[in-house]
């Protein structure tokens, strides 16, 4: 380690001297090959061992199952590799923090794929296994690797009911979804993150479809799986067409041409370009981000164990998207129109209002926070579209923390209440013994969650929601944010008020995890009773988390809370989030910006120097909030909405609540108006339904017709040519010496025909 | 003359080795007996260490000679592993117990007449010998006796091959249309002799590109109609449409090692033949197309080779006869290669030069096709009276990787590298054929070749299916397919498996793709070059040093 540290801190030093800066003559020259040579030396090639030690604990992992090392050993070698793995992803960020804007390492490990074609200049593919360290790179790690070590330590006391060959198979795929986001994030080239793509895919795969004699969790993995396919041939089209334009896949090489406009002959770009790149890779990012149209797979996602979700389906993978943008935001901008962007932001809006609704009208608090998840995504997109890359990586970020949060607690409550997910069923949980830390951390993730002011959330929400209103034309966008921020405050608070304070009641789900003694099932008729203080479901007593569990939580609670330090750093470049953006290539200066008035110049300002020129020429296109500043009187606006949440939720859900099953919302669903659009929202608005009958549907019915096909023609055909020799087969034999003749009589018809041919085609 | 020897020490090893093993067979020693094999792998060995001194004889093909003697030194080892054990294994046995039991009654003396062993390898080198003259062949007359030296004696190597009915009869077959094929050619030559006034291949490259220059611009119709007839000819040694009707008769008929054998060396020959030929007209001057008609025949033949080697393996149910077919339509694969020639000027790289594809492609069929060749010559039937058989049908195989796993793998190892299937070795020989078709143009012909491929899964996919869904045979009733006593043969297999896997590693591949295309290094440089160098600087051991891929653009 203390090599491993010499080597990088060394390099920090002659990092600049060596970084692949990607405007330099050199790389834009020579592309790919120039960059390898100079990284080659230059970048520590212990930055590899941040992806490769998740791979060897997964393979230690998958070791202990055969070898019978029972216990608690896979977790421990999960949290232990994921902290190593984070102190180098610490040093790596000291490392890449010394860089200037616009400069890059990149570690070189060896050529992973090359494939000559011709001597062209596009003639040649490459990708390498490297990486490519930027302040983007080095954000996304921070959290991927430091929360993946504390949801390991949390899974390990959550998932203990099923030590044993289960446990092993769980940290197995934990372990090999950290390897692959971590290729996905720090690759130096488009197929590396392809490959980490469908990597993270196939670790959700795995791990949704962990509890796999259930049903539901089959069926969900599966569909998980499927509908990410759609996205990621989108993604792959991308990175072909990428390749066919510009002659690489390799950031180093690819980022000049980018930022010059120039293909891989160097000639200027196609019109087409800027459109079909973008609308190819905004294709992938909505798969796995769960944006509008493939956002289904996500609720069903939640089928999973809690820490998968917490850390899957909420911090990391369905950022990805987020971070394919962010990373080739260059690539959005080549249009002058930039109207995918216009697509991003639309769909990423739409996006978080509709599942918000959905949000509001569930029972399952886990599928409540899994709708809250598609909806903070579609936050995360609009900002990208509204051209604030800043604001989406800094949600991002504190998304990934208070997020998290939320998922771990609604994951003890399932483990301490026996699967209980129902919010009907469950009522007080913060008074009930052992459950403090639980509580107070869920309060500290709703807050951030609802926007309450002076939280992360607060902060990182009023970025993107400010920029929707100062973007031209995107105020929509704004006014549907601001929106969603009030109905999220309420459904947020809906589950806090009926679950953690109130009344103490809870009756016990259906799974036991078969430790506690008792078992849920014996209970349910005990369901009905109006609990008094302390007096619950007969004989259920709820198993209250361990250390594990708590300390985890708590920890990210407190993180959560200190990620809004974060906005109070460099406030000239909008706080530390800000400047690792904008040193990075998703650096793009916002309309109205502090720093910067370049939009009209989208290539120039990628890795411009002037950062510092005067945004007042533009200041007449921007819009207002009703008149003022949008980034001032933000602030007071979405603190007002989400208070306006907040108290609705109290008086619906809060206030004077006798028993678990009952609240104030219960007379307004009397009314026939509201029941109705509260059982389209509770249905999901019928996606589902229209999905099967639309696609699933059709497509059923015509493999059983191909099935059909298969059966009676094709098999039919070769069985009656395989039978057709048993048929003649005793004629033929007799005739055995004749085959020779027949033969050389086709044989030389063939020889007349061709010299045929070649008469008529002479003459 | 002096020169001459010296482009021929393989072959010449090869000869010699020939003459020894021939007095060896007849010894009435078996111990001595039992050196044929090893003095032949000896040989062989020789004669590829003897290959690296070839010099460029081909001025339109400096590298042809060098690359395709070292291949068929190294392909012809696995061959000699796959065909050991072939013949007089029954007669050894018999004389090992003293005579005793089938007919024999105590003490038997060995016959020098019943045996057959000396003979069969010695043809064995013979062949080979053929097949090295031909890689290095610059005249007509040379071209014409070194492809009969590789056909004769495979002739009489199917015939006693199993010493039943069936192979004689397939011995048979083989010859009399071999010969009808041999004429056809060599009418052909005698054709192109007409039309040019010389044999010499750089005699004929001239006079037709003089044919060419002239006004008018058209190569005289004799020389045309020649070529066109040799093409076919030679059709008949790659097993092309319209010359492939023998193919499945044959490779059934045969023993398993032969027609493993009849699969690469006269197709190795027939295809360094057409590249000599067709490097004599020549792929246009700036390295298009081939002369028309000759192109259009070349074209058609490759379309329906493809296609009808696979529509006629996809509904056969003998495994000998999916694979004599689905030589066939390696075959046509392999002629997009020819047609697509050696890319641009300035030396074709990996995906561009068709010659280097072909060159590279047989070293992958060659190898692989050993491979599925030797699985089935590992095991045989046995009938219910007791008599053993060579196995035959698909239903053979059934269960195999869990009968006799390391068996059961190589074969399926074998065909999915037919098929293509990355990352094995077939793979990346398919690769450089499409990208070579579509270099040069031949866009109708790729798509062919794809559908193709596609179609070739049905019938690859059915063998793998078998030898792995199935459940095993081993421990349900009667057993019916056990191994054979020939003992080096499963060492084919099982080199040629780990070949499959090995050369699709990239430095590997790299290097043997290196020496592909070198041997493809047609118009690199001026012919001259070729000349004034009598080794080529393109010893691939020398470029496998540093282990380096080829160089991007040299």
């Amino acid at each position: 380690m203390l090599a491993t540290m010499g080597l990088i801190t060394g390099t920090a030093a002659g990092g600049a001297a060596l970084a692949a800066a990607p405007g330099a003559e050199a790389l834009a020259g020579a592309g790919g090959v120039a960059g390898v040579s100079v990284s080659a030396h230059g970048a520590p090639l212990a930055v590899l061992a941040i992806a490769l030690l998740p791979l060897l604990g997964a393979a230690l992992c998958a070791l202990t199952a055969p070898l019978r090392l029972g216990g608690k050993l896979p977790a421990w070698i999960t949290v232990g590799g994921l902290a190593a793995a984070f102190g180098l992803t610490v040093l790596m960020h000291s490392g890449v923090s010394g860089l200037a804007a616009g400069e890059a390492l990149v570690a070189h490990g060896y050529e992973w794929i090359a494939f000559q074609s011709g001597a062209g200049p596009g003639d040649r593919f490459v990708a390498p296994f490297g990486f490519y360290l930027d302040s983007l790179t080095s954000l996304w790690m921070l959290f991927v690797t430091g929360l993946g070590c504390l949801i390991a330590l949390y899974a390990s006391e959550y998932m203990e009911h099923d030590v044993g060959l289960g446990y092993a198979r769980f940290f197995v795929a934990f372990n090999l979804f950290v390897f692959s986001m971590a290729c996905l994030v720090m690759a130096d080239n488009l197929l590396l993150l392809f490959l980490g793509w469908e990597g993270v895919g196939l670790c959700s795969y795995l791990l949704i479809g962990y509890f796999y004699k259930k049903p539901e969790a089959v069926a969900a993995a599966k569909k998980a799986f499927i509908v990410n396919r759609v996205g990621d041939f989108g993604l792959l089209l991308g990175i072909l067409t990428i390749f066919g334009v510009f002659g690489t896949v390799e950031y180093a090489a690819l980022f000049p041409k980018l930022a010059a406009g120039r293909d891989a002959l160097g000639e200027p770009l196609a019109a087409w370009v800027g459109w079909v790149v973008p609308l190819l890779l905004v294709c992938g990012a909505f798969g796995k981000s769960a944006q509008l149209f493939f956002y289904v797979w996500l609720p069903d996602a939640m089928e999973g164990p809690t820490p998968v979700s917490a850390l899957i389906h909420a911090a990391t993978m369905v950022t990805a998207g987020v971070y394919l943008i962010a990373r080739m935001f260059p690539a959005f901008t080549l249009d002058e129109q930039q109207w995918v962007l216009g697509l991003v932001a639309a769909s990423g809006a739409v996006t978080a209002l509709w599942s918000a609704t959905i949000a509001m009208a569930q029972h399952d608090i886990k599928r409540i926070m899994g709708y809250s998840t598609i909806s903070q995504l579609g936050y995360m997109f609009a900002g990208l579209g509204v051209l604030t890359t800043t604001g989406a990586a800094f949600h991002v970020f504190t998304h990934a923390f208070f997020k998290a949060t939320l998922f771990l607690c609604c994951g003890a409550v399932m483990h301490g209440f026996a699967g209980q997910l129902d919010l009907r069923r469950l009522s007080g949980v913060w008074w009930v013994k052992g459950w403090g830390i639980i509580g107070a951390a869920m309060l500290v993730g709703c807050l951030n969650l609802a926007g309450f002011p002076f939280t992360a959330g607060f902060f990182s929400k009023d970025t993107i929601l400010a920029q929707a209103f100062v973007t031209p034309g995107a105020a929509w966008v704004g006014w549907v944010l601001l929106l969603t921020a009030g109905l999220t405050a309420y459904y947020t608070f809906r589950v806090f008020f009926r679950v953690f304070v109130g009344p103490v009641e809870y009756h016990p789900g259906q799974d036991d995890h078969g430790h506690q003694g008792d078992d849920g099932h014996a209970h349910s008729s005990q369901h009905g009773h109006a609990g008094g203080h302390g007096h619950a479901s007969g004989q259920f007593h709820p198993h209250a988390p361990r250390w594990a569990i708590n300390s985890v939580v708590g920890a990210l609670a407190v993180l959560s809370i200190a990620a809004a330090a974060t906005y109070f750093v460099y406030p000239q470049e909008h706080g530390w989030v800000g400047k690792m953006v904008g040193h990075s290539t998703a650096a793009f200066a916002a309309p109205g910006e502090h720093h910067s008035g370049a939009h009209a110049d989208p290539h120039s300002d990628a890795h411009s120097t002037d950062l510092r020129s005067n945004g007042a020429a533009h200041a007449a296109a921007l819009g207002t909030f009703l008149g003022f500043d949008p980034h001032a009187v933000m602030y007071y606006v979405s603190a007002l909405v989400g208070a306006v949440g907040i108290g609705v939720a109290y008086l619906l859900h809060g206030a004077g609540r006798r028993t678990a099953a009952t609240a104030g919302a219960d007379g307004l669903l009397r009314n026939p108006l509201v029941a109705l659009v509260h059982r389209g929202a509770h249905r999901k608005w019928y996606v589902d339904e229209v999905y099967h009958a639309l696609i699933t549907l059709p497509l059923w019915v015509l493999g059983h017709v191909l099935h059909l096909v298969d059966r009676l023609l094709v098999d039919g055909l070769v069985n009656a040519v395989g039978a057709a020799p048993k048929l003649t087969g005793g004629r033929l034999r007799v005739q055995q010496s004749g085959v020779l003749n027949g033969y050389a009589v086709a044989m030389a018809g063939g020889i007349a025909l061709v010299v045929l041919l070649v008469v008529f085609m002479t003459n | 003359m002096i020169e001459k020897i010296q482009a021929l020490w393989p072959e010449i090893a090869l000869f010699v080795t020939a003459c020894v093993v021939m007095v060896i067979g007849l010894s009435p020693s078996a111990a001595v007996r039992r050196l044929c094999g090893v003095v032949t792998g000896l040989g062989l060995l020789a004669a590829g260490a003897l290959a690296y001194t070839t010099p460029a004889v081909n001025p339109a093909l400096p590298g042809l000679a060098l690359y395709g003697k070292a291949m068929v030194a190294g392909i012809g080892l696995v061959l000699l592993l796959l065909a050991s054990g072939t013949v007089d294994r029954e007669y050894e046995s018999f004389l090992a117990r003293g005579g005793e039991g089938a007919g024999g009654q105590g003490r038997a003396e060995y016959e020098p007449l019943r045996s057959t062993k000396g003979e069969f390898y010695a043809f064995f080198l013979f062949s080979l010998t053929g097949l090295m003259l031909t890689a290095g062949a610059t005249d007509l007359v040379w071209l014409f006796l070194a492809l009969e030296l590789t056909s004769l004696p495979t002739y009489v190597m199917v015939t006693i091959s199993s010493g039943r009915d069936r192979s004689m009869e397939a011995g048979v077959k083989y010859f009399f249309l071999g010969a009808m094929g041999a004429a056809t050619f060599l009418y052909g030559f005698a054709m192109l002799y007409g039309g040019t006034g010389t044999t010499s291949l750089g005699g004929i490259a001239n006079a037709l590109a003089a044919q060419r220059a002239a006004p008018g611009g058209q190569i005289n119709p004799i020389a045309m109609l020649g070529l066109v007839l040799s093409v076919v000819g030679i059709g008949f040694k790659i097993a092309a449409v319209p010359m492939h009707f023998y193919t499945a008769d044959v490779y059934q008929g045969a023993s398993p090692s032969v027609a493993g054998f009849l699969a690469f060396v006269p197709k190795a020959a027939g295809f360094f033949a057409l590249l000599s030929l067709c490097a004599a007209v020549g792929w246009g001057p700036t390295g298009d197309t081939l002369a028309e008609p000759l192109r259009s025949v070349l074209w058609v033949m490759a379309a329906l080779t493809m296609t009808v080697g696979n529509a006629l393996a996809v509904v056969q149910t003998s495994l000998r006869r999916v694979l004599a077919y689905s030589s066939v339509a390696h075959s046509g694969y392999m002629l997009v290669g020819v047609i697509a020639g050696p890319g641009p000027a300035g030396g074709g790289t990996l995906m561009t030069s068709g010659v280097a594809a072909v060159l590279f492609y047989l070293l992958a069929y060659g190898l692989t096709n050993a491979g599925s060749f030797a699985v089935l010559g590992c095991l045989e039937r046995v009938r219910p009276d007791g008599q053993a058989e060579e196995l035959d049908s698909i239903e053979d195989v059934r269960g195999l990787c869990q009968d006799r796993p390391l068996l059961g793998w190589a074969l399926v190892l074998s065909v999915m590298s037919l098929l293509g299937l990355p990352p094995l070795l077939g793979f990346f020989a398919k690769l450089p054929l499409f990208g070579a078709g579509l270099n040069a143009g031949e866009y109708a012909l790729v798509v062919v070749l794809a559908l193709n491929s596609a179609v070739a899964a049905f019938y690859y996919l059915r063998v793998a299916a078998a030898a792995v869904l199935e459940p095993g045979q081993v421990g349900r009733g009667p057993v019916s397919v056990r191994p054979t006593t020939a003992r080096w043969r499963p060492m084919a297999a099982f080199v040629s498996a780990a070949g499959v896997v090995a050369l699709a590693i990239y430095p590997v591949t790299g290097w043997a793709l290196f020496g592909a295309r070198q041997g493809a290094d047609a118009r690199s440089e001026p012919a001259q070059r070729a000349a004034a160098e009598p080794a080529l600087p393109s010893d691939p051991h020398a470029a496998s040093v540093g282990a380096t891929p080829p160089a991007p653009a040299e």
